[in-house]
């Protein structure tokens, strides 16, 4: 999980993410982040999903749990 | 659903633009986004200026400019036009078809086949494989592609997922029986399911236009549309075109028996410069190969994207020379198609403005 929580720092521009937090709690959260998120998912986890389906996670630690069991 | 055609070519392409370049920085006060966001987005999407018909310009004005052009300069004859394709989604009425107001405008021969089809992003692929079919036949010695549209005023200004990269634009594509061999390999999928992915609500007979479509509402992410507005899925089409693109091209490969390395250039629809970096790097094609600079100079617009592409990154090369290119086209529909094929000893292949 540590590599994609890395990636998702990168990508909100934090220097440590919050698995407790929702995505919608970052200020850099916005149509721009969710794509480079799906573009993530895709070239380094071959997976997809939906820009509302990552939003609607309890929190960051679900949503990677969900990406890393796929 | 694969094809494969045999002496048929490809011997002139003229790409249309209108003069009139909008630059991203003079939009961006209409997007809810803060400036330093919004430079962030031009940076990764490859967004600078885009091409803007004035209004009352339609996409069939274009075409009409362009087919003048070649008549006037001797580069095409009326009489050889066997049959007129009209690839567009931004028609000039329901009825009747433009392809017959364009055969009209100029008086060419009865024995025509004019046909429209309403097709986007694929538009230049499928148009083309529609030629082939049609120069089957005996009848058929010269078939004149027409790719346009012209759907900036149905993109709303504050709507950045579509408003920076539409471009209006229209190409005319000179498809012909060929001596040579010259063979064609080409492949088309639909997936209607998506069909409204990419969809404009309201105009049609389902949802004809009316004062209360012409209200503007605001999205989850902030950008307002009216249902007279195109909408467009970001995130279903750019999982669609990462999913679906690769495999294709992969399948081509194989139906082709040409080797990755074997084609000279890879012209493929112009979304953005993000999507085509992404699939440039799914597919192992260097950069340089797959062109990604239509959207920042010219703007998108959807089926002419290709033969933009061509126009401008090939010009004369095309004229003196011969080249293996692999051409895709994905979007509405949702469709997606490739061919590959040899094009060289064009008799033209420019871009002029309207």
């Amino acid at each position: 999980m540590e590599e994609l929580l890395e990636k998702l720092a990168e990508i909100l521009e934090v220097e440590e993410i919050d698995v407790n937090k929702k995505f919608t709690d970052y200020e850099e959260w916005d149509s721009l982040t969710a794509l480079s998120v799906l573009a993530m998912l895709d070239s380094d986890y071959n997976t997809s999903m939906k820009a509302s389906e990552i939003i609607s996670f309890n929190n960051i630690e679900a949503f990677c749990k969900e990406v890393l069991s796929r | 659903m694969d094809f494969s055609f045999k002496h048929k070519r490809i011997s002139g392409i003229l790409t249309i633009l209108p003069k009139k370049a909008v630059k991203f920085e003079d939009e961006m006060t209409n997007y809810s986004f803060s400036p330093a966001k919004c430079m962030k987005l031009k940076l990764a999407m490859g967004y600078n200026e885009h091409r803007i018909a004035e209004p009352g310009q339609c996409s069939s004005d274009f075409c009409k400019f362009g087919l003048q052009y070649l008549f006037d300069n001797n580069l095409l004859n009326k009489d050889e036009i066997d049959a007129l394709l009209f690839v567009s989604q931004s028609a000039d009425y329901y009825m009747p078809p433009t392809s017959n107001l364009i055969h009209g405008h100029f008086g060419l021969k009865q024995d025509c086949l004019c046909l429209d089809i309403n097709q986007g992003c694929a538009g230049f692929e499928l148009g083309l494989i529609q030629a082939f079919l049609l120069l089957e036949q005996p009848a058929v010695k010269k078939v004149i592609l027409m790719n346009a549209d012209v759907l900036s005023p149905k993109v709303s200004d504050q709507d950045r997922n579509s408003k920076p990269l539409i471009g209006d634009a229209a190409a005319i594509t000179i498809v012909e029986k060929g001596e040579e061999e010259n063979p064609i390999y080409a492949n088309i999928k639909m997936d209607g399911t998506g069909a409204m992915v990419l969809n404009i609500p309201a105009g049609g007979f389902r949802m004809p236009s009316t004062p209360e479509t012409a209200v503007m509402e605001q999205d989850a992410a902030g950008n307002f549309r009216s249902k007279n507005n195109l909408v467009m899925q970001g995130d279903d089409v750019f999982n669609f075109v990462q999913r679906e693109v690769p495999p294709m091209i992969e399948h081509l490969y194989v139906q082709s028996g040409v080797d990755r390395n074997e084609v000279d250039w890879y012209m493929f629809h112009q979304p953005n410069k993000f999507m085509l970096h992404k699939l440039a790097d799914k597919l192992g094609i260097p950069h340089e190969k797959m062109p990604a600079n239509i959207v920042e100079n010219f703007g998108n617009a959807s089926g002419v994207t290709v033969p933009t592409c061509i126009s401008y990154n090939l010009g004369d090369q095309l004229v003196n020379g011969k080249m293996r290119l692999c051409m895709a086209g994905f979007g509405v529909g949702l469709t997606w198609s490739s061919i590959m094929m040899e094009m060289g000893s064009l008799q033209f292949n420019k871009i002029i403005e309207f």
